[in-house]
């Protein structure tokens, strides 16, 4: 059975420590209950470039973990995301995949190649230095420290259920710009 | 009429302008620079291959670049963007909604390949040079030209806007480097 996107994201918020989120899509809506006032960004307005964003925090700050939160759908947008990454090796990335076969936000269309695309072997293929799939939440919790800790890029595939809200349904939360105020203001704070 | 630059002033150029956006926090690497390869620039490209004190990340498209630069810009760190005006084309909902909406400051140097020596851009046969100007102005994005080497100062000026201002800046390079 899928896991349901909100479990994962709930055992996220209890471990990441200081680690800087980058949730995009359907994660956005339940990362923002979750954690309301934190060094998150959400990629908003630019479809596909989570895992970009994440990217660059990671290399400006390598001494915390960056974990994105990227859908199926906005990774095929700028799937070549995975080979940037893979070269510029930044070990304190995770690039967790929410995997549920459709374009959720505009209406639940099948990705193309749906549920069949084989993302953990793309990233392999890039040259992460780790890619793996989950498809139970007792593994996902079991797992989760690693995935937090381990040196990067690492990969995980989530098979995951479809979210409870999406940014359609469940408009709200901080445009983007006042976003990235608001990260930037505290990482410098934080020094 | 322009001319071609060399790679070493446009090189020694970036890292007075890294060295002066880091201040007193001066540092290794002095900053950062996002390219997608850039027939245009290639000198620079190559010569870059070379240099320890900048680092580079070569992106798949203009699209991870900009958003890479607006998350080592929210780290606090200094970068800037090396493409090819049909990247720019290419990349247009990026700066949109990265640099523009999200008020990053983010400093291009667009490579206007196929730019003729002895016509205005604006004039020129080719589409993708013709258009490059036009579509910056329309997105409101402030641009120069970079028509030769006593043209170099805008790279600093350029950058510095794009700080002042939170958004996009951008230079045209009319002639291939050397």
């Amino acid at each position: 059975m899928a896991i349901k996107p909100e479990d994962i994201l709930k055992a996220i918020a209890s471990a990441r420590g200081n680690a800087i989120c980058v949730p995009t899509m359907t994660t956005s809506p339940a990362w923002r209950t979750l954690a309301p006032d934190d060094l998150s960004i959400g990629c908003t307005g630019f479809m596909g470039g989570a895992s970009s964003l994440g990217l660059g925090l990671a290399l400006a700050m390598p001494e915390r973990r960056v974990v994105v939160f990227d859908g199926d759908g906005s990774l095929l947008m700028q799937l070549g995301s995975l080979a940037t990454i893979a070269g510029a090796t930044p070990r304190n990335l995770t690039h967790l995949l929410f995997k549920n076969g459709v374009y959720h936000t505009s209406g639940a269309q099948d990705i193309p190649g749906g549920l069949t695309v084989d993302f953990v072997q793309m990233a392999t293929g890039a040259g992460y230095r780790k890619a793996y799939a989950v498809s139970e939440l007792d593994d996902f919790t079991r797992r989760l420290p690693s995935m937090l800790s381990d040196e990067g890029p690492l990969f995980v595939e989530l098979h995951t259920g479809l979210a409870d809200k999406t940014p359609m349904t469940d408009r709200g939360g901080q445009p983007f710009h006042q976003q990235v105020e608001s990260l930037r203001a505290k990482l410098h704070k934080a020094g | 009429m322009p001319e071609s630059i060399p790679a070493p002033l446009i090189i020694d150029t970036l890292k007075d302008t890294f060295r002066e956006a880091r201040g007193t926090s001066q540092r290794e690497p002095l900053g950062w620079i996002l390219s997608v390869p850039d027939t245009h620039q290639k000198t620079v490209l190559a010569a870059l291959d070379k240099e320890r004190a900048l680092r580079v990340v070569t992106c798949a498209t203009e699209d991870e670049a900009t958003a890479i630069g607006a998350g080592l810009w929210i780290g606090g760190e200094p970068v800037v963007l090396m493409i090819q005006h049909a990247g720019l084309y290419a990349s247009v909902n990026t700066l949109r909604g990265v640099a523009m909406d999200g008020k990053v400051p983010m400093f291009y140097m667009i490579g206007l390949l196929q730019r003729e020596r002895d016509r205005d851009p604006k004039e020129s046969r080719h589409s993708m040079v013709r258009f490059a100007e036009p579509l910056l102005d329309t997105f409101g994005v402030p641009h120069a030209r970079l028509e030769g080497p006593n043209d170099v100062h805008l790279i600093p000026e350029y950058y510095r806007l794009s700080r002042q201002r939170r958004g996009p800046t951008a230079v045209l390079v009319g002639l291939e480097t050397s």
